[in-house]
């Protein structure tokens, strides 16, 4: 079946270079992979097809190239990586488009925001670090049974709604300039864990980014969120926090899923002025 | 910067980002309109900038002094070194990004430090930094700063007519300094929450983009005003308006 | 005494919610997930969540009624005590997630929304956009991740559950995992294991699953002996888009609005759609169910697209199977109100602009029915005593399945919008009789179990990874096995069933197998290798794909998603009116010949070699008596009647 569709299709290939590292900390190389055209392909298709080949375009047998995906319907955020010098998700990336952008030839690479773990898979812990710090959650006293949530208005649901569809994917990150890379090497003696907490204090004190600031709105206008709202500004606020923004909007154009990330931004910037004036008044 | 004063400024980083942002537009923003103004009135004649820089310093300098140290050059100060630590922090990646507002957001850096090079230039240059006569004589003026005499407003115009390089800088400096200032103000509207949604932004964009030609016709009127004077002509004579009670 | 140490194994709904609930309880839960449990598969649901609400209940609805549609529409073959338990609790559930914080559409004045799904004739469907399943997915993941805050749950994401560690009296003690990073392999003691890993449309290839969906974790524990049930039913849904890389689903909505399914009359035919004029296209839903038209039911919409693409080779591409779906003659403002998220998933996938010109569609698996076999504790009064250990737990002691894994909820074919809140609701569910269960173990907690029956278990899994590492490179290429194997599923094992084919696949089937044990992988390297993990879940396909096939070829009858043709019972055709009565008479002993003989849970268990051991297991019918499901059946009325009459002369008979 498949034979058929690529013989009619003339078995047109094309080439795809990939950015590849084997081990975080170690040398990044190019490596070329020559893929038959099918129809309908998309970056994951033709992934699959570089793993199934395993060979370069100079015949070299080499290892599947590594990437993370799951869902290949752009709601889970995995297979984010940079694309043609772009960032996004491999899934709704199609390649007749992807070749019409810049004939011949297809560029992967991984996000630079992100320690790489290897070749197109990185280490995006810092963006869950994130809501933990900022208590992304509805703080419910149980799980059982105390009758519906609060009502809500539809102009309030419709809000929600947009930045509840965060999937956590980091384009916003990627392509923020005030969002610099932290990588961590642990330490010889150093265990897991330990390792695990110097991450988390240090993303704690760098940008958060505008995933997360979204997400303090989100639970800040959650009719139980807000009763907790001060302590998720005192987290905006603090090292780290929405001061970090310089405003040059990159993440608002960059979002698949078109998150109005700097409406909640300059949202943010009222509530994290007044919750300050607050805490200075009210000392 | 070492790790112990990076982490006073962590700690402290939301205030300080604030203040710094509150600096842009007060005193500083503000100073920089006035100053302007007052450089542009020059295009109504020589006379009438010698008035208003005479009413400025018939302040006297025990009243001076102390408000330029507090309202324009410590600001000043402040927002320039917390700016370059701002800069310092980013890292501009219009080459990828190459959408409106992240030229912006580049430019707002590169003009910051621009213009945060050309004030400290400046006011050497025309002010001298500090008035203590042994300063001025063996540190300024060696320099080729304290040009300006506040008694005989020409010697700006002289001083900017030195060379095409010098006209050239000012241009160059005032420009950055007035997109700075206007851009500053914009960004200043989402920091502080004031303009949220993606409409609103963009009408503030345009009228901050008009408030912007104005402010820079004001500084390019200045510029031309003092670069097509005739300095040779009336020179020292050219009769103070107002009597000065005291000169420096 | 030590803290109660509990396993989940799969992060998506299930395994979320009976976290969140474990952890209130107090238990120490490790979290397992081959991803980042954010980015599960519960994401990728779209229509919404079922349940009886104040609205519906005014208009007539009941917990009765929607207990009533499931088993309908599930052609009876769950246990009814569950699903009672299910119903009734769904308006809780429901309400519990509109408190955590799930963005539910909102009526003017407040109230949650809800839409009608298929199935029911309630509007008994809430939902949060288009991304429900998304929704309710984040509010839970947001829950975990407090609690981890706290210190309750610790997660291992990216990590691959290998196996069960069992003591010498079959308890499940803890699981043996490995770090998909640095490929550590770990045993991880814990007091009960729950799996909630979810679907296994990896052995179909290319389905609407997430890559994740391979059924591994499954198969680990039904090779270690636990049960599974009702494998072959296998739900197919009608619409999708056929990727080179996945099939995305295409909601109902865009037939319900007015969209028409055909294909050209001249097979092939190389034209665009929009130049083929009317007479040269076949709408065949229209032309063989004139009453029903395009919005024919779930399962005979996947049979008549099925056939006229593999039986009569109409499909419109000659490189695969696909017929049109049409919406491009519905006015454009129309289509942008009413279906814009639907044709921008179209146009983001392929490039095509809906509006313009027709989809090209084709059916995709989509859901397990069957799972793992689990128990339940009845009640006198149809119920389930929810703190009973045996709640979802399999024939393994301590060894628990919830969400998309198990069996319970769904008989022979799901409804619409049901699986979300079972799901949410087996994994709260769990959580009572988990603790239960761990309070009662008779010989101490996982923490006090010897270190060597660790350690020997982590061993035997260091052994299985070392061996693949070290295999021959000649060995087959894994993704073509899969490849195969996913469409030889594909084409004896979803729609349509013939007896012969499903012999001849499993014979198939037994050889890949072999295959796939020589299968080299291609990298070597012991830092993220993705490609070995691939190996070791395709190897783990085949009991499962076997399983599948084997009730599929032992189950002689139409049920649900089960469907032979050999084996249709025919209609009511005559014209002759005492003939009709006769015939729709022999139709109800048929059905009722037939239940006696089928209406049973296929229950499977490996034997020493490997091989699929099928048994039956009689369905708790006590609640609702069985009645046919007449979609599309010729005479359907009469056959209705008549069965109605025979039921009520039952009643009569039973009551003096």
């Amino acid at each position: 079946m498949n034979a058929g569709a690529r013989a009619e299709g003339g078995a047109r290939s094309f080439i795809v270079r990939v950015l590849r590292q084997d081990r975080p900390g170690s040398e990044a190389y190019w490596e070329s992979h020559s893929v038959v055209h099918e129809p309908d392909m998309n970056v994951i298709s033709v992934l699959q097809r570089i793993a199934e080949q395993a060979r370069t375009v100079e015949g070299k047998r080499v290892a599947p190239v590594v990437w993370e995906c799951n869902c290949l319907e752009e709601v889970c955020g995995a297979c984010t990586m940079i694309i043609n010098g772009r960032v996004r998700q491999a899934c709704t990336a199609l390649v007749d488009r992807l070749l019409e952008e810049r004939p011949g030839a297809i560029e992967l690479r991984p996000m630079t925001k992100f320690p790489v773990l290897r070749d197109l898979l990185v280490d995006r812990t810092r963006i869950f670090a994130a809501l933990h710090k900022v208590k992304a959650w509805v703080p419910v006293d149980s799980y059982h049974h105390m009758g519906p949530g609060p009502r809500r208005s539809q102009d309030e649901q419709q809000m929600a709604y947009h930045y509840s569809k965060c999937m956590s994917c980091g384009c916003c990150l990627e392509a923020c300039p005030q969002f610099l890379k932290i990588e961590l090497t642990r330490g010889r003696d150093e265990s897991a864990e330990a390792f695990r907490a110097r991450c988390f204090a240090a993303y704690d004190r760098s940008f958060m980014g505008a995933h997360a600031i979204a997400q303090v709105e989100l639970f800040n206008q959650n009719p139980i969120g807000k009763m907790s709202a001060r302590e998720r500004l005192d987290a905006l606020t603090s090292e780290g926090g929405i001061q970090n923004c310089g405003n040059a909007q990159n993440c608002v154009k960059v979002c698949p899923k078109d998150i109005p990330l700097t409406r909640a931004i300059a949202l943010a910037g009222r509530h994290a002025t007044l919750h300050a004036l607050r805490n200075w008044f009210d000392r | 910067m070492n790790a112990s004063a990076a982490s006073v400024f962590g700690q402290n980083e939301f205030v300080l980002r604030r203040w710094h942002s509150l600096t842009g537009l007060l005193p500083i923003g503000a100073f920089l309109c006035f100053h302007l103004a007052t450089n542009a009135s020059i295009l109504d004649g020589p006379e009438l900038f010698q008035r208003r820089v005479g009413q400025i310093h018939s302040l006297g300098a025990t009243t001076l002094v102390p408000l330029e140290w507090a309202f324009i050059f410590l600001p000043i100060l402040f927002h320039g070194v917390i700016g370059l630590i701002i800069v310092s922090r980013g890292q501009r990646n219009v080459h990828l990004y190459p959408y409106a507002t992240n030229w912006r957001y580049t430019l707002q850096r590169w003009s910051g430090v621009v213009a945060f090079l050309f004030i400290i230039w400046h006011v050497l240059h025309m002010h001298g930094w500090v008035h203590l006569p042994w300063w001025t004589e063996h540190v300024a003026a060696p320099l080729g700063g304290a040009r300006f005499d506040p008694e005989n407003v020409l010697t700006a115009a002289t001083a900017i007519q030195a060379s095409p390089l010098v006209f050239a800088v000012y241009l160059v400096g005032v420009l950055a300094c007035v997109y700075h200032f206007t851009h500053g103000l914009w960004t200043m509207g989402i920091t502080w929450g004031v303009w949220t949604s993606p409409r609103s932004q963009r009408t503030a964009n345009i009228l901050i983009l008009g408030f912007g030609c104005i402010v820079a016709l004001m500084g390019l009127g200045a510029l031309i005003g003092m670069q097509v004077q005739d300095t040779k002509a009336g020179s020292a004579q050219s009769a103070p308006a107002a009597p000065l009670e005291e000169g420096r | 005494m030590a803290k109660k140490r509990v396993l989940v194994v799969g992060g998506g709904l299930a395994g979320l919610a009976a976290s969140m609930k474990l952890a209130e309880l107090d238990a120490d839960v490790s979290l397992m997930s081959l991803t980042r449990v954010k980015r599960s598969h519960s994401a990728c649901a779209q229509g919404g969540i079922n349940s009886c609400n104040d609205l519906t209940r005014q208009l007539g609805d009941s917990e009765w009624r929607h207990l009533d549609d499931t088993l309908y529409g599930g052609d009876f073959l769950q246990h009814q005590p569950p699903v009672k338990e299910l119903v009734y609790w769904a308006p809780q559930i429901i309400d519990l997630m509109d408190r955590l914080g799930v963005t539910f559409n909102r009526t003017p004045e407040g109230f949650r929304d809800q839409r009608r799904f298929g199935g029911t004739l309630f509007k008994r469907t809430a939902f949060a956009g288009a991304t429900t399943g998304q929704q309710l997915l984040y509010a839970l993941d947001e829950q975990v991740r407090r609690w981890q805050a706290s210190g309750h749950v610790t997660k291992y994401e990216s990590w691959d559950f290998l196996g069960l560690v069992q003591d010498s009296s079959g308890r499940c003690r803890g699981c043996v995992a490995q770090d998909l990073v640095t490929m550590e392999i770990r045993a991880i003691p814990a007091d009960a294991v729950i799996i909630a890993s979810g679907g296994c449309g990896g052995i179909f290839g290319r389905s609407t699953n997430s890559v994740a969906c391979t059924g591994s974790a499954v198969s680990r524990v039904f090779q270690a002996g636990a049960r599974y049930a009702n494998a072959e039913f296998v739900q197919v849904h009608p619409t999708a888009i056929p990727g080179a890389d996945k099939l995305r689903l295409i909601s109902e909505s865009a037939r319900g609005e007015g969209g028409r399914v055909w294909v050209p009359r001249e097979p092939q035919d190389a034209r665009p759609p929009g130049a083929i004029p009317e007479k040269e296209r076949l709408y065949f839903l229209e032309e063989r169910y004139p009453k029903y038209g395009n919005l024919v039911p779930r399962d005979i919409a996947t049979r008549e697209i099925f056939n006229v693409c593999v039986k009569e080779g109409l499909s419109v591409d000659r490189g695969r199977m696909c017929v049109y779906l049409d919406v491009s003659h519905l006015p454009r403002e129309m289509l942008d109100a009413k279906l814009a998220g639907i044709l921008e998933i179209y146009e983001k996938f392929q490039g095509v602009d809906p509006r313009a010109a027709a989809m090209r569609i084709f059916p995709a698996v989509h859901y397990s029915m069957g799972g793992l076999w689990c128990d339940y504790e009845r009640i006198a009064e149809g119920g389930l005593n929810l703190c009973s250990p045996r709640t979802q737990q399999t024939n393994l002691p301590g060894l628990f399945a919830i969400g998309e894994c198990d069996y319970q909820y769904h008989g022979a074919n799901r409804l619409g919008a049901n699986s979300l809140v079972a799901c949410i609701f087996s994994g709260l569910s769990v959580a009572g009789g988990v603790i239960s269960y761990v309070n009662s173990l008779p010989n101490g907690l996982a923490a006090e179990q010897s270190a060597a029956l660790f350690a020997a278990e982590r061993r035997r899994h260091e052994a299985r990874y070392r061996e693949i590492l070290a295999r021959a490179d000649s060995g087959p290429n894994p993704y073509r096995v899969q490849a195969e194997l996913g469409e030889l599923m594909t084409r004896v094992a979803t729609v349509v069933r013939h007896n012969g084919e499903l012999e001849q696949a499993y014979g198939r089937v037994r050889e890949l197998e072999e295959e796939a044990r020589r299968c080299a992988p291609s990298d070597r390297g012991e830092w993220a290798n993705q490609n070995v993990v691939f190996v070791r879940a395709l190897q783990d396909m085949f009991p499962l794909a076997r399983t599948i096939l084997k009730g599929a070829l032992a189950r002689d009858e139409c049920r649900g998603a089960h469907y032979k043709p050999e084996f249709e019972p025919l209609g009511v055709d005559a014209a002759d009116p005492a003939e009709r009565r006769r015939q729709a008479e022999e139709w109800c002993d048929q059905f009722e010949q037939n239940n006696a003989r089928w209406l049973k849970t296929t229950v499977a268990s490996l034997d020493r070699d490997g091989e699929p051991q099928l048994a039956y297991e009689e369905v708790d019918t006590s609640l609702i008596p069985p009645r046919p499901r007449l979609y599309g059946v010729a005479g359907g009325d009469l056959i209705e009647q008549a069965f109605a009459e025979r039921q009520a002369r039952r009643a009569a008979g039973r009551k003096p």
